[in-house]
Order: structure tokens, then C-alpha cells, then sequence
């Protein structure tokens, strides 16, 4: 323990009085700071700040550094030793980011006349590269001798990382989320009161059943809840008749269907809308056809729930699947054949064995779709009509409506966490504590049971026709990149492909002329960067939550969900509330987008890890870890190994959400960083569908590309020698 | 308490809690290098977490650990010289045997060549040579256990820990791996501690046994002490077959007890803790049955009888209840439904639970 | 050891990225379609040699973040969307005064700068219209509309389409057109019946055109430039002024309290209202009224001679209590339930 408190120790020290505290304007790699480290008032670091420019507050972290030194040097009991640093960092971390929430970029917030008696305090700029590295320091010397204080499992990997992803949720979701929430309790007015929000949440206006009565329409919270519960439903059956074809039958045109299951994920939104539309609106092409065939009558019934749930339906079944095909693939060939041997037909193994083991899988994708389908916006958006309102819509426009209303605006969101909670309640008590693990050391080299001709019919009739609708659908919206004006003049054209990706040759050489280069480069770049971000720190949680006991865990656990829960406008405009000003100050730069991305899609991940972790055995870690390796290394060589499907949807999907996702990015996007989904609903808004389309398809391909490259670097888990699977009898 | 020396592991007043549910009282004992411990015991005695406890997977809520004179209580599994071999075997599924068993030689920073080459000793040792390349699904059950087995004892573990490696394997390979495993432990001067539920089992690999009943050690000492002095009916009852008289003891001086069982007044050489009401033990091949009638013994009517070739299995009722007896006599054998008298060899029985 | 350097070179090295915002460029937001936005900042930075750096937000999503950057805004300038955002802007004291000459613009475009008191002024002038799908009417053999009064009658029922006023500021605009046509109590009645004919309240203002140049709807409200520009496109739409007179929205440019670059942002608002940079409009399929009156007017921008317009007052129903007023009633009379 001494060693590596001392090394963060050295790590503070050096932030401390060598980097720059605040955030400067010319950024960090530029390293122009360097220059003005050592007496500038803005680039200067903390030491110097605190020596030359009065800013005698910035005193806490050396005063916790220097009593560390002490305690490491003096101390020798070292339990004793370690409960001491553990409470110095702590009063040092706490004062560190105290000082920085009360003394703002307008000076002190708090306790003005105590900081007056410091002298001269003119304010301050928001956490910088010093700031950064002296509060992880201090949280990994407090984690590092939290853990040898004979507390946790004495596992020092282990308990920094709790302490971090604990760190990292509060700082980028309860803080920015706080912001909004707190609206909730204030009246018209400014005043809070609880009582009155007790009445606004559980009003009819949100909670009123008409449509189920036959009296009218329902409240926008009742309308999301069946919306979400049908959704999901939906998606986990479509999505577990893909993963049964996929891993359990024969079926010839595999590839081909994996795409078709993965397409509907990589497609930027109002795009599925829009094809709905042109397919099945009043004019729409398939109307057209019905009503020649069929003589039906052409109606708008696409405008409403029945739009909204086919198009969710569309976009979210790939996320159950991808959750889903990691857990039925794992499941473990001898426990089928246990079955069979005890006579059980192909149907019963099915029932009582396979199924039952999918349990955790099936809970945790019917979680994701529910969540994804209330916090869905650009399909209500698009597809919703007039009448039929869910819960994000309304607290989109609550923001941005007519009449900006914060409050209800809080409301509604506190409304859809109610529901969220509850459906992450009843998923944990169904999925309960039993175990599910199917990848025990103990090797198996079976086949996996064939599906009894039942489930294989099932199957087939509910995965395939889906199948081949959603081949019809983006044949449509191929076509409609291809032609001058989607839905009313089919003349082939390329023009929309190059304008917006135009290249030209100049006197200085090939240029990008397109229009979309910029965000498409931008989206990229970010997507790259969050991608890996949101997979370590989704499946680090989940081996926190499946591995790990702690104290809290079971809020942990939620709290991680938070984010992902929330609509992505709420999360927009509480991640400017919340980063807009000193002591974190991120907004205009790219980093805000990366953390809103990390933050919102870590739950994927995170329920992915945690279906695929509950099937690891855990005697594999604890083997790992007798034979002398830290859970580090096991982490790293028995459990990522062994995790390829599950770090391989996090990856794919947390890429993919980063280029899809509009809602949160659209208040978050600046002029040097912008999306290419902000970019796209700007042209949509604009009627262009043509060059939005163009752009999709673009990205489409892009996303596709890069699926296919992580595919071929993860790979597939070699847990068997063979992936066979038994002829059908 | 013996003082602790290189290679043993101790335990001192060690308590394990989960939540409300005591797991382990306190406990105290000390193993001996070099020696095989078994810790026996029915499901949900506290075997398998002092086993976990000596591993670092758990954490002890109060007391001492001491592993080759190193307080190890506080520290992780990681940085315990212990191996475990574990009931699962957790071999990891993506690595091949060779890789499985030089993995805690890798994860110590020991170059791969020379890992591999003492995985493939290890190997050897556990007579798989050659199957190195294989990945552990193409091993048969009885394989996979050698090769869990290799894999803990290339680290040269100042302990090794096995979780009931044999539950597993069929009944006659468990006898052969058990064979095999003793072997290399005695081979090696390993100190190992093995958990395990069948008595048999436990009996035929260990130098010390520990048995332990409620979350505490009910009796220890080697195979032959507990089989021939248990301190209790339980012991008696676990180890080997015992059937359990009650009697009232009347008089005792350490080395001559008076009992009375059955009605009848008996004098016998084995000493009794006080006197009082207590049991008797009589293990099978004790007690002596006759066709003549006997001046002392006990008047019995035969209910079952079972010729198994080299022994004869009888039940038979009479005044001290169901008797259990085996005979190795098999000239004039004792038929179902015959009248017998019933006598001990006296010199071995035990009276216990007074 | 190496494993903590691990875990948290990650966290260390995003927070090391952070950068900030660039101070001695000029940071827009423009409101307008991006085709507009692009051509004027290119046209600026040609101009002045300023760095533009711009990105599109619709008028609410840019308010809603105005709000939330108060007090340490990102954003310099707010160009082009709806007027009445900007004028609850400017009463919020989110934006400031930009003290540039108005004396060229049309009375319209002064009068918002006088209500606000300089802190947004007018550069375009968009017309309040009823588009229908030539197609659909005669397929249907319905008779298109003329007057607002028309859209009562029962011939259209279920063909018309219009934006719900509680999010879109087009449909505000229309309800309070129609009530300073018709007066209050008289407007709510035809909105009432109005509506027995509508077949969706939408969201966005601009999807009931949309949706009426694809057939979806018969008949769409909406502002004439969004329909101009649908029928330019080969749409068969055509376009009515209603008789009874139609209002008007009029887009303004607003610099943020605040911001960080007043003087390149004040150079900017004059640039937007010049005549030179207003003329360009029509090179993107710009159809609007430019504010400036040495400005040319695009041939296909609505006529405001041929129009009957009314004298749209932005003090009384740009107002805050106006607006909860009117939306408020309107959700109780005129909203399906």
C-alpha cells in the first residue's frame, strides 16, 4: 500500500505545483502554460496561485499531501497507518471541491466574509488539468488506503474503482441531474413546496385513462407505460426468436439476417419515422397498394400509437438482441444434453432449461427496451400526431415550447423515473438470486439442443417476416437517397451524395467540398473516443455489481441507470445547468459531448456485462485469483476473455449511440463541435430529405464498416472447440 | 497451541459473520507442514469457508490468520502463498491446458518459455504429459481434475487447498485420483488442507482430520484416533458406522466403567468422562454373534443377513435395539430369522456424550 | 502499480483535453435553414475577416439554452427564427442592447427593435398562409380554400393539419392572428370549429406543410416562405393569403448579454441587416421579406401589396401573461381532448 500511496502522493504533488489549476483557454496539449506556470494568474498552478496571487483557499490538497507524507513516514502499524490517510484525503478531497463550488468565476458564492478575511478574492476559473490530476490523486490515495485499512476485500483495484465510477456518477449524473430535479419542488413563483409536488406528479392531466375507458384520450404517462411495456415485450420476443435462429439452427442466410438485425441501430433517427411514413402514411406506397389490392381505405393510422410502437419496435429490437445472443449462446451445451439424458424432449429442454437460464437476459432486454422506448423522443416526434403524447415529447417541449416551463418539465421527469424504478424493481425480484451460471470451469464440450420444431416454427414465422419488413424499409430508404425528391419525384439522382460529400479537385490538391464533412468528422472522432470510454466504465460496473459486495450497492446500481433513464433533453440542458459554470465548466467543448455520451450510454453496458457476467462461474475468478493474480489481472485475462459478446455489444452499440443519439447532443453541440444527427434533423426540419437521407446512409455504411472491424479484433468467445449445433431429429 | 512454524497455517480465534448468520465460531487450530488435513464435516458446517478463510476469499470478521508465521489476515487472496483446487476445477475454458496451468506462473512475471516448460513438469507430474496443446472441453472429467490440480501446485504453494476435488469423478476414478493426490502431496512435502463430506474419502488421504459440526470443530485427530476414541456420538456416528446404545454409566476410574444398558450391569475397560446417562459405541465388527446361547450376551433374533464375500452383513434386533454387524466369519454363517446371543469385544468400546 | 496508471490515464487524459471556449471569434447560432446560415457566415468571414464559428438550433432549443447559460453564455449572436423568442429573450434581460442604425429597415423590422429596446431587431418578414395540396383537392373534389372562414366548412374535414401553439410558435402565431382578426371570443369560436376539420395538432410548425406537400393532409397552416420553398421544389402546393387578412412573424438577431465578442457580434448584426447580405437570400432558396429596404426582394416572396396584413402587435401578444392566457383557453376550448 505504501508504495502506491506514495506514488499518487508524488502524482498530486506534481499537479499541484507544476500544472496549471484552472482550465485555460489555449487547453493543455498546446502546453503554451508552461511558460506562465510559475507565475500567471490564470495558467499558473495551485502553489503559485497560492504564493503570489493570494488565492490562500487553494490550500486543502497540500495541506492533506503534506500530513499524508507525514502519516507514511511516522506511522508504523500499518492498518493504523492506513485509516489515517484514508480520513486525511477525505477532508482533503471534500475542502478541495468545496472551495471550488463556493468561489466562482464572480467570487466567493458562500460564506463571503470568512474568505474576505483570506484577502483579495476576485474568483476563480473552472477545474483545470492540475485540478484534475491532485482530486484523482487524492481519491486513489484515499481508495488505495481504504482498502488496506481492513475494509472491502483488502483489494485495492477493486475499491478504486468503486471509488471512481462512484466519483464519475456523482460528478457527470446526480450533479447535472440534481440542476433539473430540483425545479420539481419549486411552485410558479420560485418557492418550493413539496406538497404541491405531490399533487402535480400524480395529476390526471399525466396519469388520466381515457383511451383504456373509452372516454377520450389517456395522460402522456399512461400512454408511455403501455408504449414502453408493449415495445419491450415486443423487442425481447423478436429479438429471442434472432438469437434462437441465429445460435441454434441451421439457417442459411445468417449473414444476411445479421445485418437486418443490426441495421435499425445504426440509424439516425427520424429516418425509420420518415420511411414509416412514405410506406404507410395516407399516400404512402404500401396504403397505395393495400388499397388496390385490397380496396382498404387509406387512413392515417401510421400518425399515433400504432407509428410510434412499430417504429420503436424497428429501432430497439437490435438491442435486444445483442443483449440476448450473448446469453443464449452461452448457455452451456451439458446442461441441454443433462435434460435430454432425463428424457426431456426438445421442447421441455427448451422450457425448463434453456429458457429459465435466459432469464437474466431476457429481464435486463426487456429493461433496455422498456427505458429506450420512454426516453425515445424522435419517433413520438415524428410518428405521434397530435393526439397520441408520451412523457418525453412533452417534456421536450416544455423546454422548448411556446411556454418554457422548468418545472413541469421536472415533473414529467420525475414521472418517467417513477416508472423507470418500478420496472427495475419488478425486473430484479422476477430475475431474483438464483444463479445462472452456465460457464463453469468445469469444461463441456457438448452440442447445443436443437430447438424442438415448436419454438423453431415460433421462430421462424416471428423473426423472418420482421426480417423482411425491415428490408423493405431501408430498401426504402436507400431509394429515397437516390431521387430528387422522396415520395413525390423518383428521378435517380446523385446530387444529395455530393453535396453533402463532395470532393473537388483544386490547384492545392483533392479537397472536401461536401457540406457534411465537418460534423461527420467531428461525429467520428467522438464516437471513437466515447466508445471504448463507455464500455470500461459500463462493464467495470457490472463487475462491481456481479462480483463485488459493498455497502450500497443495490443504489448503485440504479444510480447507474439514472442517466440512461432520463430523457436526453433533460440531461442536455442539466449538463449546461450543471457544466456551464466554474468549478467544471465544459460546455463548448468536445469533452461534454464524449461525458454525455459515456454517461448515457454506460447502462448498456452495464446490463449487457451484467447478463453476461451471471453466467461466469465464479470460481474462475477465484481461481485466478488463489494462483496469485490481482483482480486486475483477472479482469484482464480469465473475465474480458471470456466477456467477447458482452464487450462487443457495449462497443457496437455505445459507437453507434454516440452517431445516432440527437436529444441530449442537440443543446450540447457547438459550432466547433458539431453532430452529424444535428446536422441531420436540421435538414430534416428543412424538408431536405434527401440530403439528410444521403447522410444517414453514409453514416449507416460508416457504423456498418466499423461493426464488421470489431467484430473481426474482439471476436468470438473460445469456449468450445466447435460451436455445433445438434441436427434436428 | 503449538507455536507456528514455517508452512502451517493457524488460526486464532477466528470468526466469520455474514450479516446475522455466524458461519464460523471462534476457532482455533494449527496445521502442521508437510501434513494433509482434512476438514470433514455435513453440508453447512463452516469446512468450506475456513477453507475460504485460509484462501483470502473471505475475510475473517474477527481474529488472526497466520500463514508460514505471517499474520495474513488483512491481506488478499493474491498475495497469499496458497493454492486452491477447486470442486468446479474452474479451469478457464479459453486457454489451453498448458496455459491453464502456467497461468500463475505468467501472472508472477515469469517469462513464457520458462513457464510453459514448468507447466509441462507439472504436467508430467500429473501423468498428462503431452496433452498440453488441448483446450479443457477436449479433456475427459478425471483429466480436467489432474489438470486443476497441476495448476495449483507448479506455484509451489506454501499451502494447498482442495474444495472437494473428487465430488465430481465417478466413484472408481475417485479412488484413483485420491490415490494419486496424496502421492504427490507426500512426494512434495505439500501442506495441504481438503475439504470433503465423504468420510471414506477423508479417511483414506489425510494425516490429521478435522471434524467440524455447527460452525465449530467437533474432534481432531488422525483417521485411527477418531474411528477408535470419537469424543462423541456424533463423531462415532460420522466416522465409519457405529451403533449407538444408551446406558446409564454408574462408576468409572479411568480405566474400568460400570455401566447398566438394557437393564443389565456391565463392566468395561475403556474410561468414561463422569457418570451419569451417555451413549455406547459398538462399531459393527464389534459385536460377536453366536448360534449357542452364551452366558452374558444378549438374547437377538437375526432380520437381515447379506453374504458380500468377503464379509457378512447382518441386522438384528433384541433388547439394545437394531443392531448393524459385520462378520468376517464365514464358516457356520448365521442365517436370516435364527436366534442369536449377542456379545463385544469389549477392549473397543467407547462410551461417549456423558 | 501499473494498473491504477491504467485505469485512470483515461480520466486524466480527458480531463488534460479540456479545452475552453475561444475567445476573439464570433460564436453564432443561427436559427434559419442551413443552407442561409452557411452562406451568410461565409459572406461575413469573407467580408471582416472574422473567424465564424456557427451551428443551427431551432428558436426553442437555442432559448432554452440561452436560459441556461445566463451569466456565462458560449453563444455571441442569435440570428434568424421567430421573433417572439427573441423578444422573450430580450425581456428576460438575456440579451442586450446592440446600439446598431436601423434608419434603412422597413417599419416592421424597427418596431421590434423598439418594443425590445434595441435588444433584437427584424431582418426578415415572414407571411402567415394556407397551403393545399392541388392533387389531393382535386382528387377529392374539394373546392380550396380562400378565407379563414373556409376552413370551417365541413368539405374539409379531416384534411387540415396544423401545429399545436403550446410548441410551436407558427401555430402561436396563428391563434394570434386570428384573434386580432376576428377579436377574442369570435376567434375561439372558429378555432373550435376550425379544428371539428384537423386532423393532427403537431408538434413542429413546419410538418403540417410537409405533410401537405406529400398528401399526407390535405390542407396545411403554416408561414408562406416553408411553403414557397416545398412547392420550388416540384410539390404541388398552392398557396393562399387568407382573405380576412393574415399575420406575420418577424425574425430577429439578438446579441447575448455577456458575449464574450460584442464587438465582432455588433459587426455581425450590422452585416445581417445590410442590404448586400440580405439580397443574397434567394441564391439558397430564401423567400422571406428582408428587412432592409434598399434590399431586392425575392420575385417569389409573398407580395405584402397583394396581402391583406394586419397590424400584428408583437407588444401585447408577445407578452408572457398574452401568451399563458391564450394558450391557456386554447387548451380548454379548442385542444381535443
Amino acid at each position: 500500500m505504501t508504495r502506491t500511496v506514495t506514488m499518487w502522493l508524488l502524482i498530486g504533488l506534481f499537479g499541484f505545483v507544476l500544472t496549471p489549476w484552472y482550465m485555460t483557454d489555449a487547453g493543455f496539449w498546446g502546453f503554451s502554460w508552461i511558460s506562465g506556470v510559475a507565475s500567471d494568474g490564470e495558467s499558473g498552478s495551485a502553489f503559485f496561485l497560492m504564493l503570489l496571487h493570494g488565492r490562500a483557499w487553494l490550500f486543502p490538497p497540500l495541506i492533506a499531501f503534506a500530513l499524508s507524507g507525514v502519516a507514511l513516514l511516522l506511522i508504523k502499524n500499518p492498518v493504523q497507518k492506513a485509516r489515517v490517510i484514508v480520513g486525511i484525503t477525505g477532508v482533503g478531497l471534500l475542502f478541495t471541491m468545496m472551495q471550488g463550488l463556493a468561489i466562482v468565476r464572480g467570487g466567493p458564492r458562500f460564506f463571503e466574509s470568512f474568505y474576505s478575511t483570506l484577502g483579495g478574492v476576485d474568483g476563480q476559473l473552472g477545474f483545470g488539468a492540475g485540478a484534475g490530476i491532485v482530486l484523482f490523486s487524492l481519491l486513489f490515495m484515499l481508495t488505495t488506503a481504504y482498502s488496506s485499512a481492513g475494509k472491502g476485500s483488502g483489494d485495492a483495484f477493486v475499491v478504486s474503482l468503486i471509488g471512481l465510477i462512484i466519483a464519475l456518477v456523482g460528478v457527470f449524473v446526480f450533479y447535472p441531474v440534481s440542476h433539473i430535479l430540483v425545479n420539481a419542488f419549486r411552485v410558479p413563483g420560485g418557492e418550493f413546496s413539496a406538497t404541491d409536488f405531490l399533487t402535480r406528479l400524480f395529476s390526471s392531466e399525466l396519469w388520466h385513462i381515457g383511451c383504456i375507458t373509452f372516454s377520450g384520450s389517456c395522460g402522456p404517462a399512461i400512454n408511455s407505460l403501455v408504449l414502453a411495456i408493449l415495445t419491450g415485450a415486443s423487442t425481447v420476443l423478436l429479438g429471442l426468436a434472432f438469437a434462437l435462429i441465429f445460435t441454434r439452427t441451421n439457417f442459411i442466410a445468417k449473414p444476411l439476417l445479421r445485418v437486418l438485425t443490426v441495421i435499425p441501430i445504426i440509424t439516425p433517427p427520424f429516418v425509420i419515422g420518415l420511411a414509416l411514413i412514405l410506406l404507410f402514411g395516407r399516400t404512402g406506397s404500401a396504403t397505395a397498394l393495400f388499397a388496390d389490392l385490397f380496396g382498404w381505405e387509406k387512413t392515417r393510422w401510421i400518425y399515433g400509437f400504432g407509428g410510434v410502437y412499430l417504429a420503436q419496435v424497428l429501432s430497439f429490437t437490435p438491442i435486444a438482441f445483442l443483449v440476448l445472443i450473448g446469453v443464449v449462446e452461452g448457455i452451456s451445451p451439458s446442461m441441454e444434453e443433462a435434460s435430454q439424458t432425463l428424457d426431456a424432449n426438445a421442447w421441455q429442454t427448451f422450457r425448463y432449461v434453456s429458457f429459465p437460464l435466459m432469464r437474466p437476459g431476457l429481464a435486463n432486454a426487456f429493461l433496455l427496451g422498456f427505458i429506450e422506448s420512454l426516453a425515445d423522443f424522435g419517433n413520438p416526434l415524428v410518428l405521434g400526431g397530435g393526439r397520441f403524447n408520451v412523457l418525453s415529447t412533452e417534456i421536450y417541449f416544455s423546454i422548448v415550447g411556446t411556454v418554457a416551463d422548468p418545472a413541469k418539465a421536472a415533473i414529467l421527469a420525475m414521472a418517467l423515473l417513477m416508472l423507470t424504478l418500478g420496472a427495475f424493481l419488478i425486473q430484479r425480484k422476477w430475475v431474483g438470486t438464483k444463479s445462472y451460471a452456465t460457464v463453469t470451469g468445469k469444461a463441456d464440450s457438448g452440442q447445443h439442443a436443437a430447438l424442438s420444431r415448436g419454438v423453431k416454427f415460433a421462430a421462424y414465422t416471428t423473426a423472418l417476416p420482421w426480417a423482411a419488413f425491415t428490408a423493405v424499409v431501408y430498401s426504402m430508404i436507400a431509394f429515397g437517397s437516390f431521387v430528387k425528391l422522396w415520395g413525390y419525384d423518383h428521378t435517380f439522382t446523385f446530387e444529395h451524395y455530393i453535396r453533402a460529400f463532395g470532393i473537388k479537385h483544386t490547384d492545392f490538391g483533392w479537397k472536401l467540398k461536401g457540406v457534411a464533412w465537418d460534423s461527420y468528422f467531428t461525429t467520428l472522432e467522438i464516437a471513437t473516443i466515447a466508445a471504448p470510454l463507455t464500455a470500461i466504465v459500463g462493464l467495470g460496473t457490472a463487475y462491481l455489481l456481479v462480483r463485488q459486495n459493498f455497502f450500497g450497492k443495490n443504489a448503485f446500481e440504479f444510480s447507474t441507470m439514472l442517466s440512461f433513464a432520463i430523457p436526453g433533453t433533460v440531461i442536455g440542458v442539466s449538463y449546461i445547468l450543471a457544466f456551464n459554470f466554474p468549478p467544471v465548466e465544459l460546455t463548448g467543448t468536445s469533452i461534454i459531448l464524449i461525458i454525455v455520451f459515456v454517461f448515457r450510454n454506460m447502462p448498456v453496458g452495464v446490463r449487457g456485462g451484467i447478463a453476461a457476467m451471471s453466467q461466469l462461474d465464479k470460481s474462475l475468478d477465484e481461481a485466478s485469483i488463489t494462483l496469485g493474480a490481482n483482480s486486475f489481472t483477472t479482469v484482464r485475462r480469465v473475465i474480458r476473455p471470456l466477456m467477447g459478446p458482452a464487450i462487443l455489444a457495449a462497443l457496437t452499440y455505445s459507437f453507434v449511440r454516440a452517431i445516432t443519439s440527437v436529444s441530449a447532443v442537440i443543446f450540447l453541440v457547438s459550432a466547433r463541435h458539431n453532430m452529424a444527427t444535428s446536422f441531420i434533423v436540421g435538414r430534416v426540419e428543412n424538408g431536405e430529405f434527401g440530403i439528410a437521407i444521403a447522410y444517414s446512409a453514409v453514416l449507416i455504411f460508416t457504423m456498418l464498416f466499423a461493426i464488421i472491424l470489431l467484430q473481426l479484433l474482439i471476436g468470438k468467445r473460445k469456449l468450445r472447440r466447435t460451436d455445433r449445433v445438434a441436427k434436428a431429429h | 497451541m503449538t507455536t507456528p512454524t514455517e508452512g502451517s497455517v493457524v488460526f486464532k480465534n477466528v470468526v466469520k459473520k455474514y450479516g446475522n448468520v455466524t458461519a464460523l465460531k471462534p476457532l482455533n487450530l494449527s496445521i502442521e507442514p508437510g501434513k494433509l488435513v482434512t476438514l470433514l464435516g455435513p453440508s453447512g458446517c463452516g469446512k468450506t469457508t475456513t477453507l475460504r478463510l485460509i484462501a483470502g476469499l473471505e475475510a475473517a470478521t474477527s481474529g488472526n490468520i497466520i500463514i508460514g508465521g505471517e499474520d495474513v489476515t488483512h491481506l488478499s487472496a493474491t498475495y497469499r502463498k496458497v493454492s486452491m483446487v477447486f470442486q468446479s476445477y474452474a479451469l478457464f475454458p479459453h486457454m489451453t491446458v498448458v496455459e491453464n496451468v502456467a497461468y500463475g506462473l505468467t501472472v508472477k512475471k515469469m517469462p513464457k518459455n520458462e513457464a510453459h516448460q514448468k507447466a509441462e513438469q507439472g504436467l508430467e507430474l500429473v501423468g498428462l504429459k503431452g496433452f498440453g496443446a488441448r483446450l479443457p472441453s477436449e479433456l475427459s472429467g478425471g483429466q480436467q481434475q489432474r489438470v486443476a490440480v497441476a495448476r495449483a501446485i507448479v506455484l509451489e504453494p506454501e499451502v494447498l487447498l482442495l474444495d472437494e476435488p473428487l465430488s465430481n469423478l465417478d466413484a472408481k476414478l475417485r479412488r484413483h485420483v485420491r490415490e494419486e493426490i496424496r502421492q504427490i502431496q507426500q512426494n512434495l512435502g505439500l501442506t495441504a488442507v481438503y475439504v470433503t463430506h465423504d468420510q471414506e474419502e477423508a479417511m483414506a488421504v489425510s494425516d490429521t482430520i478435522i471434524v467440524m459440526k455447527d460452525a465449530e470443530i467437533a474432534q481432531i485427530g488422525t483417521p485411527r484416533d477418531l474411528y477408535e476414541k470419537p469424543n462423541s456420538s456424533f463423531i462415532a456416528d460420522f466416522i465409519g458406522d457405529a451403533n449407538l446404545i444408551d446406558c446409564d454409566v454408574t462408576h468409572t476410574d479411568g480405566n474400568q466403567s460400570d455401566i447398566v444398558v438394557a437393564g443389565t450391569k456391565l463392566s468395561l475397560k475403556t474410561p468414561a468422562n463422569g457418570t451419569g446417562a451417555g451413549k455406547l459405541v459398538i462399531r459393527p465388527h464389534q459385536v460377536i454373534l453366536s448360534n449357542e446361547k452364551t452366558e452374558t450376551g444378549f438374547e437377538g433374533h437375526v432380520t437381515y443377513a447379506a453374504y458380500l464375500g468377503n464379509m457378512t452383513q447382518y441386522t438384528v434386533d433384541g433388547p439394545l435395539g437394531q443392531l448393524f454387524v459385520i462378520s468376517n466369519v464365514s464358516e457356520s454363517p448365521i442365517k436370516m430369522g435364527d436366534t442369536v446371543s449377542i456379545n463385544f469385544k469389549d477392549n473397543d468400546i467407547r462410551l461417549v456424550d456423558i | 502499480m501499473k494498473k491504477k496508471t491504467l485505469l485512470s490515464a483515461v480520466a486524466l487524459t480527458a480531463v488534460l483535453s479540456a479545452g475552453s471556449v475561444y475567445a476573439g471569434e464570433l460564436n453564432v447560432v443561427c436559427s434559419n435553414e442551413q443552407d442561409w446560415c452557411d452562406l451568410m457566415a461565409g459572406n461575413f468571414e469573407d467580408k471582416t475577416g472574422h473567424t465564424v464559428n456557427m451551428v443551427r438550433k431551432s428558436t426553442g432549443e437555442t432559448l432554452a439554452q440561452v436560459r441556461a447559460e445566463a451569466g456565462n453564455p458560449k453563444i455571441d449572436v442569435w440570428w434568424g427564427g421567430t421573433g417572439d423568442p427573441h423578444l422573450i429573450a430580450a425581456a428576460e434581460g438575456l440579451t442586450q442592447a446592440s446600439g446598431v442604425d436601423t434608419s434603412d429597415l422597413l417599419g416592421w423590422a424597427q418596431n421590434l427593435a423598439t418594443i425590445s429596446e434595441g435588444r433584437t431587431i427584424g431582418i426578415h418578414l415572414g407571411v402567415l398562409g394556407v397551403a393545399y395540396n392541388r392533387e389531393i383537392l382535386e382528387e377529392k373534389g374539394i373546392a380550396p380554400p380562400a378565407c379563414w372562414k373556409d376552413l370551417t366548412d365541413p368539405r374539409f374535414k379531416g384534411e387540415i393539419q396544423v401545429a399545436n401553439p403550446n410548441s410551436s410558435g407558427t401555430a402561436y402565431t396563428e391563434l394570434a392572428t386570428v384573434v386580432q382578426v376576428f377579436g377574442e371570443d369570435d376567434a375561439f369560436k372558429l378555432l373550435i370549429e376550425i379544428g371539428k376539420n384537423v386532423n393532427s395538432y403537431t408538434k413542429s410548425g413546419s410538418a403540417p406543410s410537409k405533410a401537405a406537400a406529400r398528401g399526407e393532409t390535405g390542407v396545411s397552416i403554416g408561414f408562406e416562405h416553408d411553403m414557397v420553398k416545398l412547392r420550388r421544389k416540384g410539390f404541388p402546393l398552392e398557396i393562399v393569403s387568407p382573405c380576412e387578412g393574415t399575420g406575420y412573424e418577424v425574425g430577429g438577431v439578438s446579441i447575448i448579454k455577456g458575449a464574450k465578442n460584442f464587438d465582432a457580434a455588433k459587426q455581425w448584426v450590422e452585416f445581417v441587416l445590410s442590404a448586400e447580405a440580405q439580397s443574397a437570400g434567394p441564391q439558397v432558396g430564401v423567400y422571406n421579406v428582408p428587412s432592409n429596404s434598399n434590399a431586392t426582394i425575392p420575385a417569389e416572396a409573398p407580395s405584402v401589396e397583394s396581402i391583406k396584413l394586419i397590424d400584428y402587435d408583437f407588444a401585447t401578444y408577445g407578452s408572457t401573461d398574452t401568451r399563458a392566457r391564450l394558450l391557456a383557453r386554447w387548451d380548454s376550448e379548442v385542444k381535443p381532448k
